[in-house]
């Protein structure tokens, strides 16, 4: 893959050591490489977080990488339905380039990722290119995600993408059931899913995927192993330690700088603060009445004494 | 609130109809606008611009605060050019970065590249052990170490004064340089939170580490006093600057300040300022918000 480009360009330079780095400190939790005949296009797959609706699911997306990086970000793109990032669109992360004066040099691919990994809990506000669905719809789309790798472009793509998947299905154990406390308002759900879960451990292959690839899903399943993937299984405790580090500082610069670019969204449940805004409106509407009741009263009366005084004087 | 909230749907109705398409975001254009902008002001002035006189700097005050033309007469007899850098934000660190390298072109001091190269080894032992992962800031120290050594004479990568002028108006060297002072800056901030906690608490309300996230290390960010002083101290290079604004002195003449950043021994916690009182080799002229390069008579 190197002798196709200039060693000489620092980006090119840069992206080879992320990659070669993340080849050789695999983790359990996401999965990166760059296309075969440009390196400037990698795909990537994310575990959901542990402890989320998320748990399980196996989430792909692309990321770019400018001809500027590592002076400018990357930016990602989701391609597995989640409930959390709309897919096709770029993500909003203070780490993406949509907040481009955020994003340092001394973050890498790997960063970004983790950092992604740790925003799908988090509540998107509005956010540009997010979605704020219900628990239960985000742990059925966790449930489906793992039954087979979403489809997009070129063929030597989609191989890439189809071995993420199967080293991702190796690592992340499927979506876990609810515990009878986790249970909330929706009693249908964890059936749903317990069916589903059993399906998935049996034949993933099989299983029901989304509705838009179910029919050439199961055929186009490559075979695991391909990648070198696992060639140096133990991790570098630097590097991970450098790269889980910085979400925390994200997600502290993050929520103030939102509001602004951010947009409302239409999810019925994103209106909590309503019955708030409703309670303002109605006091302050009661009260200019009670003022002007009063002034109509003073008003009144005052200009009865005058009367009576003026009639008195006359 | 509420008419906030409208304002808010009316905005993302436009934006759902162009989910798909990988360009039309707000955001990108403000990133355009943003770049647009830089290419603006890149066509005006390089990364570096040529060694002018003085007096060029009183043409850009004809109609101004006469204190500051009376300060440009004074520069004037002390300071035999200035050369102007681009002010995008980077303009302490390039200044530095050439001024310094010019420096050692100049003296061909090879004791003054030994002490930096040791001072740079510690940098990156400070960045490691803050958490730093190498492959994020090997290239940046490599390529500032490959500049450092082009710029000492006599060897195969020798590099001539044209050369370094032309290096530090490529952004893929003189960005990296740039990027390679920030990292620097940042670890010594880091490593010596304790010192710099007050005057980042004062500045900015924000943890010594938020500030480097936020002030240090993201490009085009300016430089200030704490910048400065981290600088110096990490590399143990002092640094003189000169400030050029309208305050005027009680005793009636006009002067000009300047402060000189004398790298304290970063060793001993309470060391006041180093005992040769070398005078410094890296002049600066600072006008709010922006360092320009001064030469010495």
């Amino acid at each position: 893959m190197a002798d196709k480009y200039n060693l000489k360009n620092p980006a090119v330079k840069r992206i080879l050591q992320e990659v070669k780095e993340m080849q050789s400190n695999p983790s359990d939790d996401f999965m990166s490489l760059p296309l075969e005949e440009n390196i400037f296009e990698w795909q990537f797959a994310i575990r959901g977080p542990r402890d989320t609706e998320f748990e399980g699911g196996i989430y792909h997306g692309r990321i770019q990488l400018p001809a500027e990086y590592p002076f400018k970000p990357p930016s990602f793109m989701l391609l597995t339905p989640n409930g959390r990032f709309e897919t096709q669109t770029k993500i909003c992360l203070s780490i993406s380039n949509h907040h481009p004066e955020h994003w340092q040099p001394s973050w890498s691919v790997r960063t970004a990722l983790v950092a992604l990994i740790a925003f799908m809990p988090t509540n998107p506000n509005g956010a540009l290119g997010s979605l704020d669905y219900k628990k239960e719809e985000r742990r059925t789309l966790a449930i489906k995600s793992r039954d087979v790798a979403p489809r997009f472009g070129t063929p030597e793509r989609q191989k890439l993408i189809d071995e993420i998947h199967e080293y991702m299905l190796s690592k992340a154990p499927p979506v876990p059931e609810l515990s009878p406390s986790q249970t909330s308002e929706e009693q249908e759900q964890p059936r749903i899913e317990e069916a589903k879960a059993e399906v998935d451990l049996q034949n993933p292959e099989d299983s029901p995927a989304g509705e838009e690839n179910a029919d050439q899903a199961a055929d186009e399943i490559v075979e695991e192993q391909e990648l070198p993937i696992n060639a140096n299984p133990d991790p570098n405790p630097a590097g991970i330690e450098a790269s889980t580090e910085i979400p925390s500082a994200v997600s502290g610069t993050q929520s103030p700088q939102k509001s602004n670019t951010m947009i409302q969204n239409l999810k019925p449940e994103t209106r909590v603060q309503k019955p708030d805004d409703r309670m303002f409106t109605v006091a302050a509407i009661g009260l200019t009445i009670a003022i002007v009741v009063l002034l109509l009263k003073k008003f009144i009366k005052s200009t009865e004494y005058g009367a009576v005084f003026m009639n008195g004087g006359s | 609130m509420q008419n906030k909230q409208a304002v808010l749907e009316d905005g993302q109705a436009a934006h759902v109809t162009d989910t798909h398409d990988w360009d039309n975001f707000v955001d990108d254009d403000i990133m355009q606008q943003k770049s647009a902008i830089h290419a603006e002001e890149a066509k005006k002035i390089p990364f570096l611009g040529d060694k002018e006189p003085i007096s060029s700097l009183a043409a850009e005050y004809q109609s101004g605060s006469p204190i500051l033309l009376e300060k440009i007469k004074v520069l004037d007899e002390q300071y035999a050019a200035i050369r102007r850098t681009r002010g995008d934000g980077n303009c302490f660190f390039r200044g530095f970065m050439f001024s310094y390298l010019e420096h050692i072109l100049v003296s061909q001091d090879q004791a003054e590249v030994d002490r930096i190269q040791a001072n740079i080894e510690k940098s990156r032992n400070a960045l490691q052990s803050l958490g730093y992962a190498d492959l994020t800031f090997e290239d940046f120290f490599a390529l500032f170490i490959e500049q450092l050594e082009g710029v000492v004479q006599g060897k195969e990568g020798s590099i001539s004064h044209e050369e370094l002028v032309s290096r530090c108006r490529d952004p893929s060297v003189s960005d990296y340089v740039v990027m390679f002072f920030r990292f620097v800056t940042s670890a010594e901030i880091q490593k010596r939170s304790v010192f710099f906690e007050p005057f980042i608490m004062g500045l900015t309300n924000t943890t010594v580490e938020q500030f480097c996230k936020s002030s240090v290390e993201p490009m085009g960010e300016e430089s200030d006093h704490v910048q400065i002083t981290a600088l110096s101290d990490a590399l143990g290079v002092p640094i003189r600057v000169v400030y050029l604004d309208r305050s005027s002195c009680d005793n009636g003449g006009v002067s000009v300040n300047h402060h000189d950043f004398m790298p304290t021994a970063s060793d001993l916690p309470n060391a006041s300022v180093s005992a040769e009182k070398n005078n410094p080799f890296i002049t600066l002229l600072y006008r709010p918000g922006h360092y320009d390069i001064l030469y010495p008579k």
